[in-house]
């Protein structure tokens, strides 16, 4: 006869209280394969912890995305935001769906035409581009979000010195009624600024502006903040039509969807308040077509959503190195990956599952991550199921931004999997090894040895 | 030798009422197991072997959320003061 699975042995206090009619069941069903792959095979196979990306799931909220915006718009464009994920092999199937590249740096400007986005595709946004990064971007064309005055002057300058017409936009911010409000970048609509600048790029007479920008802020849950932002673009398009005889290019909406990821402290779950992206794209292309843009005048729309886009096709798979008990009795798991690898566990409570079958029992569990460092808390306290040393767990939705802002702190980067369209595993990011980081590293002569 | 404290009862389900203070508590299958296998007077030698037939365990593990279990138990007052085993 075959033995029983053992479970560790656990005894709970009974908490009487009135049960809240807004109970979440407590029951974690288990993950165990992804696209048809399992878990626990990939682990064996690429190591633990491991990130896994899904190449169905990217392509198909890209095209529900795109879905969402073209039945109800003419002319859509999606643009790939690098800094939510720029691992090579994900923005190319952005790229292949037929999004362009929204960089917001030098290296992120290079890493697009390397990966073959034509110049004049790439969106360059953000504070800091060098003087270096402006005259290449002249150079080929790229449509240039333009983000204080002292950025616009430089512009100005090179295209006089490389008598070149460079494209450009203008990034506005504005009230839309979310707070705080995000106005760092770009120029302000309320104050007059934003068409200030945009004055003083047609009183140059050698740029030539084609679009507007704004992006009102991050994980935004109110649509509605985005009608009225996209009714105050359609404004100063009407103005700048109407004083220059110009119609503008494009109108570029920026990013900030929400995932279905749940924020820390949020009461309800993010898949019950995140929005559909029909209901963004309702909000959005309505405020324009409402708008006073003539109809044969309506410009492209560009959308730069990136979070909402990828990641709910991001896994991080790992394994259970200890279980503890807690001064006060609370159990702690502490588990293979932290935040140096899962930055956004930061602001998200992340949706952590078991990869094996478990017992309905769970405990009230604090997950930690491996760094020797209090802060390293994945999990601030959840219910969670008598995972033992060995055991794996799947965090879901964390393909947005933590391939870009993950740390090398403490231990090395895992490797990062990609599944294609039928479920098969291909290595996209090797994991770092102690050469990876030295080889970055120069040590004096003077300090090169040492007796102890 | 451990022993559960004289004002504690247990059901079959694992369902455990500290009449003292009238804190009640809950018991896995593994858990309700152990409890039941010290209030026949089994001691740790004896408990590890039940579990070793029954269940897909070694030792060493065994000991390790034993030790962490009955750890809890003293923790919730319900083994009986200087139960050492």
């Amino acid at each position: 006869m075959s033995k029983l699975t053992f479970e560790r042995p656990i005894i709970q206090r009974v908490n009487a209280g009135l049960p809240s009619k807004y109970g979440i069941p407590r029951r974690l069903e288990p993950i165990s394969h992804i696209d048809g792959s399992s878990i626990r095979s990939l682990l064996e196979e690429f190591g633990s912890p491991l990130f896994v990306l899904s190449e169905q799931t990217i392509r198909k909220t890209y095209r529900e995305a795109y879905r969402a915006f073209s039945s109800r718009y003419p002319n859509v464009q999606f643009s790939w935001s690098y800094k939510t994920n720029y691992l090579n092999a994900v923005c190319n199937i952005f790229h292949q769906e037929g999004a362009w590249a929204e960089v917001v740096s030098g290296f992120e400007y290079h890493k697009a035409l390397e990966n073959g986005v034509p110049g004049e595709l790439i969106i360059f946004n953000g504070p800091d581009k060098s003087i270096e990064d402006l005259k290449l971007a002249i150079s080929n064309n790229s449509l240039i979000h333009i983000d204080h005055f002292d950025e616009l002057y430089d512009i100005i300058h090179l295209s006089r010195e490389m008598n070149e017409r460079p494209k450009v936009a203008i990034r506005v911010n504005m009230d839309v009624g979310i707070y705080p409000i995000w106005d760092r970048f770009g120029f302000n609509y309320e104050n007059g600024e934003a068409w200030d600048a945009i004055n003083r790029v047609m009183a140059s007479k050698t740029l030539d502006l084609i679009g507007l920008h704004t992006h009102i802020g991050t994980y935004i849950l109110s649509t509605e903040a985005y009608r009225i932002a996209a009714g105050k673009l359609a404004s100063l398009a009407v103005k700048l039509e109407k004083k220059y005889g110009l119609a503008l290019k494009y109108i570029d909406m920026g990013g900030g969807f929400a995932s279905k990821n749940t924020l820390r402290g949020a009461y309800y779950p993010g898949t019950d308040t995140a929005p559909s992206f029909d209901d963004f794209a309702e909000a959005i292309t309505s405020g324009l077509m409402s708008s006073e843009i003539k109809p044969d005048h309506l410009p492209m729309l560009v959308l730069e959503t990136g979070r909402a886009l990828i990641d709910e096709a991001g896994y991080l798979a790992g394994t259970v190195l200890a279980t503890k008990r807690l001064s006060d009795g609370r159990r702690a798991t502490i588990i293979d990956a932290g935040v140096n690898l899962l930055f956004t566990s930061f602001w998200y409570d992340h949706d952590i599952r078991p990869v094996e079958i478990v017992s309905d029992q769970t405990e009230d569990t604090t997950l930690y991550g491996p760094l020797c460092m209090n802060i390293d808390v994945v999990r601030g306290n959840l219910m969670f199921p008598l995972l033992k040393k060995g055991d794996h767990y799947v965090i879901r939705r964390v393909g947005a931004y933590n391939n870009t802002q993950w740390l090398q702190f403490i231990t090395f980067r895992p490797n990062v999997v990609m599944l294609d369209m039928k479920g098969k595993p291909h290595l996209i990011r090797r994991r770092e090894s102690l050469e990876t980081i030295n080889s970055q590293e120069e040590i004096p002569d003077h300090l090169k040895n040492f007796n102890l | 030798m451990l022993k559960i404290k004289n004002n504690i009862a247990i059901s079959d389900s694992g369902f455990v009422f500290d009449a003292r203070t009238g804190d009640s508590f809950t018991l896995n299958t593994t858990g309700l197991e152990i409890v039941q296998l010290i209030k026949e007077g089994k001691d740790y030698q004896g408990v590890l072997q039940v579990f070793l037939d029954k269940y897909e365990v070694d030792p060493e593990s065994f000991e390790r959320y034993y030790l962490d279990f009955v750890a809890t138990l003293k923790h919730m007052n319900l083994i009986e003061g200087n139960g050492e085993d």
